[in-house]
């Protein structure tokens, strides 16, 4: 896929990744690689630019005797996939405007 | 390689950034091995899973921003004594132009990087106002009677605007090149800052 795109998309799947229920990194990961693979500083990455925009939270929480973090989506997180789903209709017109009579030619 | 290894890899490879930053990378990397571990993956295959430790080290460097790690660097890693803070005011009148030709040379060596790809759009922008101003100037003449004249010119004008469409190829290619260039430079530069000293 574009990088272009796919940067602009990667943000949205985090958010989407956590939305049902908190999660970690690992989890987040594996989660998503069935639709987008990305690579750990990736993730990374956006996490702290989804924290620093408020759009999810951290907290530190035991686990099988060691720390793990688990990301939780706040209402801004949740704004932003509203966002997206209305943005997205946008994006489907368009595909539909781009693949106007493909099959024509067949 | 052991978790222990990679992590001991990657920390004195980050040496140079921030200590939180540093704490916090190697806190997530520790947790995404042992979460691969708990899933059942051997230690050599859950650290092989996050891939080489190199790879790693580039790509957080690549998304630090330059300015973090300079500011990191140039920042005093204990408090000033008096004597020290005096020598910086007393030197200030010496370390302070220094500091503005420091500046103004990596902004002259970013506009010589430049330089190419500006003169070469120039080039461009003249052929284009050369050719329009032949095809105007060969309806002026035709009108006039010039038609020789006319024809030479609209030939002359038609030549450049071939010309422009051409060039229009290099200067792209000539941009892309240079944005390239300059990337990888930054690239370089924080490798410079970052990774050389073992972890203190």
């Amino acid at each position: 896929m574009d990088a272009q795109l796919k940067r602009g998309l990667l943000d949205v799947c985090v958010l989407a990744a956590i939305k049902n229920e908190d999660s970690y990194g690992y989890k987040i990961i594996k989660d998503m690689k069935p639709y987008l693979e990305m690579s750990e500083s990736t993730l990374y990455t956006i996490l702290k630019r989804l924290e620093a925009a408020s759009m999810l939270t951290v907290r530190s929480a035991e686990h099988e005797g060691r720390l793990r973090k688990y990301y939780h989506i706040t209402d801004a997180g949740l704004k932003r996939i509203e966002a997206f789903r209305a943005e997205w209709k946008e994006v489907i017109s368009i595909y539909q405007f781009v693949t106007k009579g493909d099959g024509e030619h067949a | 390689m052991l978790k222990t290894a990679f992590l001991e890899a990657l920390q004195s490879g980050l040496a140079g950034l921030p200590q939180q930053d540093i704490e916090e990378r190697l806190a997530f990397y520790g947790e995404m091995i042992d979460d691969r571990m708990e899933e059942g993956l051997s230690e050599e295959e859950a650290v092989e899973a996050i891939g080489p430790v190199d790879r790693v080290i580039n790509e957080i460097v690549a998304q630090t921003p330059l300015t973090k790690i300079v500011k990191e660097r140039i920042k005093p890693k204990r408090s000033l004594r008096a004597w020290e803070i005096l020598l910086l005011i007393l030197g200030f009148p010496l370390w302070f132009p220094l500091m503005i030709v420091a500046f103004v040379l990596i902004l002259v060596f970013y506009v010589v990087l430049w330089i190419l790809v500006i003169c070469l759009w120039a080039v461009e922008l003249v052929l284009w106002a050369a050719a329009l101003f032949g095809l105007v100037a060969t309806v002026l003449y035709m009108l006039h009677g010039y038609v020789a004249f006319g024809v030479v010119l609209l030939g002359a004008a038609l030549t450049l605007i071939g010309l422009s469409i051409l060039l229009f190829f290099g200067c792209k290619a000539a941009s892309v090149g240079t944005a390239k260039l300059a990337r990888s430079i930054v690239r370089g530069i924080k490798r410079l800052f970052v990774g050389k000293e073992k972890a203190r």
